[in-house]
């Protein structure tokens, strides 16, 4: 079995008549980068105030490191750093006496991490800049420079790359991913930015409207993507008909720009190409695909909703 | 609690708004006796040190005691909700209750400070100017200045518990400036009603910290006098940790 280091049983939070959270059963196993993904007030942010005790549960169960009563998770707690709906820093300090705040709050002996935490997430050279002249990307990287103080075993990072430029976005990646596999620091990581979970996450969980729809891992996800041909014609209705005359199938759909994805004849896309090619059709483009997180994701949610 | 100590001690030492106030206010206890100075001429008539202690540097404080530490709790205590470290906070791992405990402590030990620089930099610059002519009593001196940290610690915690409920610091300040200003005439004019409110009023941090600058105490009112701002300053905490404890921190 495999160790957890976040559990929730039924995890509820109600606001009057309004389930932030509804009965949610969560698990992040430990060594994983967890990719929470929901809209705008699904719940996201509300099950990581729960976890991190900014908020208290309605009903429900919170187990951290194996640890679930009040006590016990305080003390848990102080295993794990956090980034809550953006980075928290003193304005009017500098990114080195920002850090040194943070140890103090942590308890951290000796003031060595604060260097190493600087280089690690690129902030070294910054000086006595105060954090308030920061940009964005800066204030992110000194907000993960603050969660990674104490060496915590669980990340919890909501939003971490929000404003970043696409070099930062990179950097924090690389970071992250290091953080993972050399250290073995597990992270919940939530974010409206699904192509970078993509290439992040290990496991996913999907919430809308404050329900757990799905846990799932990537090559769980992988699996589920649905898989298709993307043809570009020179004439899409005819090579419409032709699929559903020679080809006999009706299973593609032909987007307004005139693309069409082919979900079946998957196993023998030369077949598809010459039938296209023999009937006088020019082919600009034409390669497997699979459909991506946020396709799966507004499909998931999509089906909900309509379902 | 130790490291949570530390922590609130490097932001007050950090803070931009406490060495403002403690700048500002240092500034005016030195221009205030140079100014006397200056107009009545030195050394022609000696300034009475004891006077300018108990007149003006004790009454002048008492608007200092009661408003100017809403500022710093508006400041050190409030825009820690606003700027968002109050949740890297409450999510360190650490208890609401010591939490609360060491953010009051200090803020306690800020006001505290700012309380005495009227009477310890007034009456000093004063004592030097003048030659030391007629000093207050070492005893009434150290009497009144111990006094005055203990009923600015016991206005710190009403300040720490109203920092508290409103987490947002113009709101904090707006409330707390008209609280203190408000509270000896409300109270005042609730007692004339209703006996209930002067006998509260009359046993107030409020009422008794306008008697420090008293030359004696009588029987049991020294004991008074420390008792209502010690048990001022348990009460507005515990009830301040006890709404923190509840609180969701957003």
């Amino acid at each position: 079995m495999e160790e957890f280091v976040l559990r929730t049983n039924n995890l509820t939070k109600q606001y009057k008549n309004q389930f932030a959270l509804n009965k949610v059963n969560l698990t992040i196993n430990k060594g994983s980068i967890y990719g929470f993904i929901g809209q705008n007030g699904a719940g996201k942010s509300t099950l990581i105030r729960l976890v991190t005790g900014l908020a208290f549960p309605t009903t429900g169960k919170i187990e951290l490191f194996g640890q679930s009563n009040k006590t016990e998770l305080i003390e848990a707690r102080r295993r794990i750093g956090t980034i809550i709906e953006g980075p928290a820093l003193y304005p009017h300090l500098s990114a080195a006496d920002n850090l040194e705040a943070h140890r103090l709050l942590k308890g951290i002996p000796g003031k060595e991490c604060i260097q190493k935490t600087l280089e690690i997430v690129g902030l070294q050279d910054i000086g006595k800049k105060k954090a308030k002249n920061f940009s964005l990307g800066m204030k992110q990287r000194l907000g993960i420079g603050i969660a990674l103080l104490g060496e915590p075993e669980f990340l919890i990072l909501d939003e971490p790359i929000n404003g970043l430029d696409p070099m930062g976005v990179v950097e924090i990646r690389e970071l992250l991913k290091k953080l993972n596999q050399e250290y073995g620091i597990t992270i919940l990581i939530s974010s409206h930015i699904l192509s970078e979970l993509h290439l992040l996450a290990t496991h996913y969980g999907i919430i809308h409207k404050g329900e757990l729809l799905e846990q799932l891992t990537a090559s769980e996800l992988n699996g589920k993507c649905q898989q298709y041909i993307h043809i570009k014609v020179d004439n899409p209705d005819r090579a419409a008909t032709i699929m559903e005359t020679v080809l006999g199938t009706t299973h593609y759909e032909v987007l307004p720009d005139g693309t069409i994805k082919l979900y079946s004849h998957l196993e023998a896309p030369s077949k598809v190409s010459k039938t296209l090619t023999d009937n006088a059709l020019l082919i600009e483009q034409f390669m497997p695909m699979g459909e991506d997180l946020e396709t799966y994701f507004t499909n998931r949610i999509g089906g909900v909703q309509h379902g | 609690m130790g490291k949570l100590l530390k922590f609130e001690l490097f932001k007050l030492r950090k803070d931009r708004a406490f060495w403002t106030l403690v700048f500002g206010l240092i500034a005016a206890a030195v221009f205030y006796p140079m100014l006397i100075f200056f107009d009545e001429g030195f050394g022609t008539d000696p300034v009475s040190v004891r006077d300018l202690y108990t007149t003006t540097a004790l009454g002048g404080n008492n608007y200092i005691v009661r408003l100017v530490p809403c500022i710093l709790a508006g400041f050190f205590i409030s825009s820690e909700y606003s700027i968002g470290t109050m949740k890297s906070m409450g999510a360190s791992g650490n208890s609401r209750f010591r939490l609360f405990s060491a953010k009051l402590f200090v803020f306690s030990l800020g006001a505290a400070i700012i309380s005495l620089i009227f009477p310890v930099v007034m009456t000093g610059l004063t004592a030097i100017l003048s030659g030391f002519y007629d000093m207050p009593d070492l005893g009434y001196f150290l009497r009144t200045l111990g006094l005055t940290i203990l009923y600015a610690a016991a206005f710190s915690s009403l300040m720490a518990l109203a920092a508290s409920i409103f987490t947002d610091a113009g709101k904090t300040i707006g409330f707390l400036i008209l609280f203190f200003i408000l509270i000896d005439s409300i109270l005042y004019m609730l007692g004339q009603e209703f006996s209930f409110f002067e006998t509260i009023y009359n046993h107030s941090s409020f009422k008794l910290y306008l008697d420090i600058s008293k030359p004696e105490f009588g029987s049991g009112e020294l004991l008074k006098m420390l008792l209502v701002p010690l048990i001022t300053y348990v009460a507005a905490g515990l009830i301040g940790s006890f709404i923190f404890l509840k609180k969701e921190i957003k």
